[in-house]
């Protein structure tokens, strides 16, 4: 369960999150949606404890993240396909995640098997492709087999087949139980995958709704909302 | 936790070329420095009698072990610049995560410095002989023992002040410049400064501790305790400062 209340965040002069509150249940995959720029990404940061909040809080099944012991074994998180060393094989850049959590290495071949990157497992990072690099973010998550995904701009990169992999593999993971928060601009991707939403804009949440309420389409519902905050 | 986190940092250092090419550097610093040892001494073997009571002494270290300081405490600072994430996803307590890669670059320092020295000693005792003082700094083996002891310490701290000036710059360019001109540049200068701030500058460097702290013969200001005190204060202040820079900092 993810609780973030009233949580502001200022950067110089820019206001990114205003006093943003939601949460996000187990056993559905919850959408986190909003243009670039909205605050998606820096809740997130927060709700991970990248970031400092000026006020609010953001916590997991009750703690703030920073508070959580071998965190990897509650949470999982893909926030930059980036972040993996580049001379480092995929192999061992899980191993040295499963190490720092006390995970068993065995889960580290589970994992690369399961996100389709077993071939290239002892190839550096530094020339995997974007999706590549994506799939590596989702095994590391998965690592620790959490209770809670946190997810910012999972499907970038990814070719078709591996969107339609991760839409399963989410939907999948959130009916055995898990909280999945997933963060999005791509309104017909997030349709396919979604059960709830929340829609941020201006660093606020603007609307949350059930996927299965809305009266027309998710794109439909989103531009409205957000062209609320324009107007 | 806090085992397996060092056992973690221990783990990504070992699997990252950087950390092998440094030592590789290291190693060719060492086997320069046994070169120019070789040339000293057949110019040592030419000259008179005379002109050899005025040959300074031999000791590799002087010369070996500022370069080896720089490589070896480029392997530190590197484990937090090197990677856009330094791990704070897996480990969120930031002052943990500091202090495990200070201490895994601290003790990878103390072996690789002791080992480095300990190298420049018997390639120095194989090609000395039995040649005397001044040229020879170490007529009995056993008078080298507190240099290598000393030189492994001031290696382990250089490694934890490349952890903390990575901590504070974030970028590995500037990092590797700041500890360069630490090591490397500021003993240089500081030789155009006139003799009385020359000698208060270099007196606080960290290639000059080693001899203060041995109590070999060198020109420098500080007692023994004093030389000891100020190595302790660089490895406490890098460390708050890392520390502090790093606790206040977003990440990205």
């Amino acid at each position: 369960m993810i609780s973030v209340r009233d949580l502001t965040k200022t950067y110089g002069s820019t206001r990114a999150l205003d006093g943003l509150s939601f949460d996000a249940r187990p056993g559905v995959v919850t959408g986190f949606l909003g243009a670039n720029g909205a605050g998606k990404s820096t809740a997130l940061r927060i709700l991970l404890a990248l970031h400092h909040a000026d006020s609010g809080e953001a916590l997991i099944d009750g703690r703030r993240y920073d508070q959580i012991d071998r965190p990897l074994h509650t949470v999982g998180a893909v926030l930059d396909a980036g972040a993996a060393h580049p001379g480092r094989t995929a192999f061992h850049h899980l191993a040295c995640l499963a190490r720092s959590n006390r995970i068993d290495r065995s889960r580290v071949t589970t994992v690369l098997s399961q996100t389709g990157l077993a071939d290239v497992a002892h190839k550096r990072v530094g020339g995997f492709s974007l999706g590549m690099r994506q799939r590596l973010g989702l095994a590391a998550a998965l690592l620790g087999d959490p209770s809670v995904l946190v997810l910012d701009e999972p499907v970038n990169g990814l070719d078709a087949a591996g969107i339609r992999w991760i839409r399963s593999t989410l939907r999948a993971l959130a009916a055995e139980g898990r909280t999945v928060l997933l963060s999005s601009h791509l309104m017909s991707e997030a349709a396919l995958t979604v059960d709830h939403v929340l829609i941020i804009g201006e660093g606020r949440l603007l609307a949350e709704t059930s996927v299965a309420a809305l009266p027309r389409s998710l794109e439909d519902f989103y531009l409205t909302m957000t062209g609320e905050v324009a107007a | 936790m806090s085992t397996d986190v060092m056992a973690a940092e221990w783990l990504k250092l070992r699997t990252v070329r950087s950390t092998s090419a440094f030592l590789v550097a290291a190693a060719a610093a060492t086997l320069l420095g046994m070169t120019l040892l070789f040339l000293l001494i057949q110019a040592f073997d030419a000259a008179t009698t005379a002109e050899q009571a005025n040959f300074e002494t031999a000791d590799p270290t002087v010369v070996i072990m500022p370069f080896v300081m720089f490589f070896i405490g480029a392997i530190g600072a590197l484990s937090i610049t090197g990677s856009p994430d330094p791990g704070l996803l897996a480990v969120p307590h930031r002052r943990l995560l500091l202090a495990s890669k200070a201490a895994v670059s601290g003790a990878i320092g103390l072996l690789a410095g002791g080992a480095f020295a300990l190298l420049s000693f018997i390639g120095a005792r194989l090609l000395l002989g039995d040649r005397p003082p001044p040229l020879n700094p170490w007529p009995e083996w056993t008078d080298a023992l507190p240099t290598i002891g000393c030189t492994a310490l001031v290696v382990a701290v250089t490694s934890v002040v490349g952890v903390g000036l990575g901590a504070v710059l974030r970028s590995t360019a500037a990092t590797l410049l700041t500890l360069g001109g630490l090591i490397l540049v500021a003993p240089t200068l500081a030789h155009f400064l006139p003799t009385v701030w020359h000698l208060r500058l270099a007196t606080v460097l960290l290639p000059n501790l080693t001899p203060q702290i041995t109590g070999a013969d060198h020109p420098y200001l500080l007692s023994r305790p004093g030389a000891v005190v100020v190595l302790a204060g660089y490895m406490i202040v890098a460390l708050v400062a890392g520390a502090l820079a790093l606790g206040r900092r977003d990440v990205s």
